[in-house]
């Protein structure tokens, strides 16, 4: 019979006539008593051993019984203080005799306490007299003894009871097992019992060898914590941009993309802003130290110029700001996609577009901003619009509502708002998911038909923007994007944050 | 967004209501004014979008509550008088800021708070439609300061002078002070300086006494406007008429609601005369089908001029020319009345039950040419198209009353190819493991170049000319990457205390000057990826490569190349398909303890299309 080591050891050790403790098996063995009980009940579980248990008493010391077994009970070392100096005759003063005995704080209570329960002396008016007759012998002092000794199972259970009120000793009740080997422990033993190897590690010799049939797995502390594993991740911001994607594309929305580098034309000019207005200056953008970008349509150019100087419709009026090429040439880094959505618009990126059409891009933008817990340099536009023949206020709130309701924000306001490009515009406001509180989470509108109509388009679009940070703030509850975003960020909070779902 | 300070008991007097402050914040934020908190003097601060310029003072916020409230409806336009004063315009005057308007008011009781609120207005103006008094600046004054010039009439002069050419005491000043030295010697020419220098004759408005006024810089301590002010010049002088013009009409509007007497003033060209200011409203038609198709619901055509005169427009049915062209047969009285809505801030639920018709559904021919002739006040700077009127009929109808609809049009979805791809590759990159990054586009040469031992002329991936921004926010940020490793040293480097390994990758752009591009300016995308451990190698990035080569179906062969940023002898080129799009290798240490780092890296960056 193969059995793993510490059961040989523990069948060997135990005895079919001596009951043995566990305790004893474990010292004679020299393992923990834990890993012999543990042994022990396995070996009962094959019948090899038998298991009893019994409850024990245990006396010990406390730490104050443990002095008065050095130094004397406190009663006898008065009374031995009072017979030195002859208060066997004469009572003596008390203050006197404690000093001489060495009693302090509460031993001196103790002490004329026990003392005349002992009958050792008699107490009166401050002075000591003590008895001379009394026996030298104390059953209490004997038995503190004897409980150090271990030999406390001898002791009368009334000195026990009178030393446990006083708290110089502790009763504890402990479960005591004992084996003794089985008939079938016996017969096993006889026909001989082997040590089973012990091994760490499954290694590849173990499994093709079939030595595996042999061994005994070594315990592992299966509770501690291991070296935690980091694999990869998708950064938080881009799994919120996926989804916003996925959100959108399911909404039937094709996606953009274009230059990050763009010409002042796609990038304001077609939006119908001033060229003197106060966020074209480079407080606002950035303007790139290369040569201006000549290849913009001439009719475009002419068009969106017209568009700026004269306005569109027979009551249309422009504005009343200088207008150049050169500037509408100048290469920016964009401010916002919506340049994207105007070379779209205008048949320049995908050819001449046929309503209906629904268009997005999730892409980076740059503002010459102050950096700050929310503000960032570049950050991501979630930018979107619809061409239809015919499009109403409702149909833009019919569809922000559904798009902001994917992200379990609900009951949407809009807040008419001023925008150079769209007419009517709306600042939206949502509730948001954790704190209830309202929120903007982007703006919106009618594009304008200064900005449509020297694009070519006729018909209607709408369009909204929001930046994805803003999303991911509301989503997650960041507070300082800087942490998420950049070369700053931290990779244990990358590391830490729940997937986006 | 501009901001103004609006004093609440002001507020109140001017609007003619007793609603308390929560009251009146809710009803400003309909208007679009948002409350941002209140000055140390208990004053509102409110943002608005940058369209309402009539809104920048107490006076025109206070007008459009009336309007809100129903207290005013309809155009106004405060009575003119003939005038006295003229402003002739010299032919000195400079070509730059050839421009010149003016107005007379007088009977003001001006008290410290009237002439905060003007000396407000005046600022906001300046910053916003004056584009920082470049395009059009205010210049205002005590009117009895002044001698004319003239013999027959009152007469002032707008003309230019030599820099040095003549002496005046500027506000804020006790000296007399040529314009030259006002610009170096006055604190305004650290502001304002900018905006003459570089004129060869500087403007310059004349009485009989003399010089008091230079603008757009300062005026003259002269005329200087106090409380015991009554009768006020003010004069604009600009880049544009049109602009001039309309800042003069919204500053006549607030002195107007002062109880001011507004009195016209003769700009005498050499070629024409002017009245000024220019009060006179304008006319834009707007059909009944815009306003229909915009907001999407059916409305009456007397709601429709009713909510036009609750926005402080007037409106009447079109003689049929203009933006629809109506029908003269059509009465009013025979539209059908849908959403009839009345006046006043009572009503703001009222009407709510009709608004979830559907236009089309309810289409009635009578509408269809049906237009209005809107008639536009002077202060009203934002109108420039039909639209904008549109605009007006919605919030005063109030666009939250509108019933949301998915529109019903049918399109098919999809992402671009680079954007599948990238994210294909993103997914590769974090099955191996990679903590996928995304850091910003700027950065500085520093970065890219000196950091790494790279410069910009070597022949190696990195090394181009980058893209600079011309005016940048910060050194740090100055220069658009021209390779993405730089960004995972400098995450590797801010994150010494993280365990390791710190395997990161990024997919993200990568740009540099390049004049075959219409930008001027090549874009592309680049992966990149690093492997820091205490026992990296250039096997470890090279292992790595494979696996993504595999997945993508493309052969991956890395012939010995050189590159200073890694070890010679350990470095290689990425080569997908037979074409080079990158290089893979083992950082020196030089680069390493550049960047504080105290483990081996092993990196990698190629382009993303190389993976195609």
């Amino acid at each position: 019979m193969r059995l793993p080591g510490t059961q040989v050891a523990l069948l060997e050790a135990a005895s079919a006539t001596e009951t043995k403790t566990i305790a004893q098996l474990a010292d004679e063995l020299e393992e923990d008593p834990a890993a012999v009980t543990r042994a022990a009940f396995e070996l009962a579980d094959e019948g090899l051993l038998d298991v009893e248990e019994h409850v024990a008493e245990e006396v010990a010391l406390t730490a104050e019984g443990e002095r008065y077994r050095g130094a004397g009970l406190p009663e006898r070392r008065l009374h031995e203080a009072a017979l030195e100096v002859g208060a066997d005759g004469e009572p003596a003063e008390m203050g006197r005799l404690v000093e001489a005995a060495d009693l302090d704080g509460e031993a001196v209570d103790i002490a004329l306490t026990n003392l005349a329960r002992k009958g050792l002396g008699e107490i009166d008016g401050g002075a000591v007299l003590a008895d001379p007759e009394a026996r030298d012998d104390d059953p209490e002092a004997e038995a503190l003894s004897a409980v150090a000794e271990g030999s406390a199972g001898y002791l009368d259970a009334g000195v026990l009871d009178r030393l446990e009120s006083r708290g110089l000793v502790e009763r504890t009740e402990t479960t005591v097992r004992s084996v003794t080997l089985s008939d079938d422990g016996v017969t096993a033993l006889m026909e001989g019992v082997e040590a089973a190897e012990t091994v760490g590690q499954v290694t590849p010799e173990l499994l093709t060898s079939g030595d595996w049939e042999d061994v005994e797995f070594a315990d592992y502390n299966v509770e501690a914590d291991a070296e935690t594993v980091d694999g990869g991740r998708e950064h938080i911001l881009r799994q919120t941009a996926d989804r916003v994607k996925d959100v959108l594309v399911g909404m039937g929305f094709r996606e953009m993309e274009g230059p990050h580098a763009d010409a002042e034309f796609w990038i304001n000019d077609c939006l119908f802003m001033p060229q003197d207005h106060p966020a074209r200056t480079h407080w606002d953008q950035f303007g790139l130290d290369v040569p201006p970008m000549e290849s913009i349509p001439e009719d475009l150019l002419a068009g969106v110029e017209n568009a700026h100087r004269e306005g569109v419709g027979e009551d249309g009026d422009g504005y009343h700001s200088p207008w150049t090429p050169e500037v509408a040439k100048q290469v920016d880094l964009r401010g916002h996609t919506t340049s994207l959505s105007m070379r779209h618009l205008s048949g320049e990126a995908a050819g001449d577009l046929e309503p209906p059409q629904r268009y997005f891009s999730v892409e980076k933008v740059y503002r010459n901003d102050t950096l700050d817990p929310t503000h960032l340099l570049e950050f991501f536009q979630i930018e979107g619009w619809v061409m239809a023949e015919e499009l109403s206020v409702r149909d833009l709130m019919g569809t922000f509502a559904e798009f902001y309701e994917q992200f379990g924000i609900t009951d949407l306001e809009f807040k008419p708002h001023y925008n150079p490009y769209t007419e009517p515009s709306f600042e939206l406001f949502g509730e948001h998911p954790e704190t209830g509180e309202l929120i903007e989470i982007g703006n919106s509108g009618l594009f304008r038909e200064e900005v449509l109509r020297p694009l070519g388009v006729d018909c209607d679009v709408m369009a909204w923007g929001l930046a994805l940070e803003r999303l991911l703030m509301l989503m997650y509850g960041f507070e300082d994007i800087r942490d998420v975003h950049g070369t700053l960020c931290d990779l244990e909070l990358l590391r830490d944050v729940e997937v986006v779902h | 967004m501009p901001v103004v300070d609006v004093d609440p008991d002001e507020l109140r007097r001017l609007a003619g209501t007793d609603r308390d402050d929560e009251e009146l914040k809710s009803d400003l934020f309909a208007l679009g004014l948002e409350f941002e908190g209140e000055t140390d003097d208990g004053e509102f601060r409110l943002e608005f979008a940058p369209d309402r310029l009539d809104r920048l003072s107490v006076e025109g916020v206070a007008r459009s509550l009336r309007y809100q409230y129903g207290t005013d409806r309809g155009v106004y336009v405060p009575d003119a008088t003939d005038p006295e004063w003229t402003i002739e315009v010299d032919d000195s005057v400079p070509d730059e800021r050839p421009y010149v308007t003016g107005a007379v008011v007088r009977g003001l009781d001006l008290g410290e708070a009237e002439l905060a609120s003007i000396i407000q207005l005046q600022e906001k103006l300046h910053a916003t439609m004056g584009r920082g008094r470049a395009k059009g600046a205010i210049g205002v004054h005590d009117l009895t300061m002044l001698k004319p010039a003239g013999t027959d009439d009152k007469r002032i002069v707008y003309r230019g002078i030599d820099p040095e050419g003549d002496t005046f005491v500027p506000l804020d000043d006790d000296a007399e002070r040529t314009p030259a030295a006002v610009l170096s010697e006055h604190p305004v020419g650290d502001t304002y300086g900018d905006l003459v220098a570089g004129l060869e004759r500087y403007p310059a408005i004349y009485d009989d006494i003399g010089l008091f006024s230079f603008p757009p810089v300062i005026n003259g301590r002269r005329t200087e406007v106090e409380t015991r002010s009554r009768d006020l010049l003010v004069e604009m002088t600009g880049t544009d008429q049109w602009t001039v013009d309309r800042m003069l009409a919204v500053v006549c509007y607030a002195l107007d609601a002062r109880g001011g007497q507004i009195e016209a003033v003769t700009v005498e060209y050499a070629d024409r005369e002017l009245w000024r200011p220019d009060l006179s409203t304008a006319t834009k038609t707007v059909s009944h089908d815009r306003i229909e198709r915009t907001l999407g619901v059916d409305i009456a055509g007397e709601d429709v001029v009713d909510l036009l005169e609750r926005s402080g427009l007037d409106a009447e049915r079109s003689d049929g020319d203009g933006d629809a062209g109506g029908d003269d047969d059509v009465e009013l009285e025979a539209v059908p009345s849908h959403a009839t809505r009345t006046a006043g801030p009572a009503d703001e639920d009222g009407g709510a039950d009709d608004t979830g018709a559907d236009a089309d559904e309810t289409d009635d021919a009578t509408n269809d040419d049906l237009a209005y002739d809107v008639e536009i006040p002077a202060y009203r700077v934002d109108v420039r198209h039909p639209a904008d009127v549109v605009d007006d009929v919605g919030r005063a109808y109030g666009f939250n009353d509108l019933e949301p609809r998915y529109p019903d049009v049918s399109t098919v979805g999809g992402r671009t190819e680079r954007s599948r791809l990238e994210d294909a590759a993103r997914d590769v990159l974090v099955e191996l493991g990679f903590e996928d990054l995304l850091n910003f586009h700027l950065t500085s040469e520093r970065e890219l170049f000196d950091r790494t031992e790279l410069s910009p002329d070597d022949e190696a991936v990195g090394a181009r000319e980058p893209a600079r921004i011309t005016e940048p926010y910060s050194e740090a940020y100055a220069v658009v990457r021209t390779w993405a490793l730089p960004s995972l040293l400098m995450v590797l480097e801010n994150n010494t205390h993280r365990p390791y390994p710190q395997d990161l990758a990024e997919i993200g752009l990568v740009a540099g000057v390049d004049d075959e591009e219409p930008t001027n300016v090549a874009e592309g995308r680049s992966v990149a990826g690093v492997v820091a451990r205490t026992d990296a190698s250039y096997e470890d990035a090279k292992g790595r490569l494979q696996s993504v080569a595999r997945a993508f179906g493309v052969r991956l062969t890395t012939p010995p190349t050189d590159h200073p940023s890694f070890i010679d002898g350990r470095t290689a080129a990425v080569v997908l398909d037979g074409e080079s799009v990158g290089v893979v290798g083992e950082f020196h240490p030089r680069v390493l303890v550049e960047h504080d780092l105290e483990v081996p890296v092993a990196g990698f960056e190629f382009r993303l299309d190389g993976l195609r």
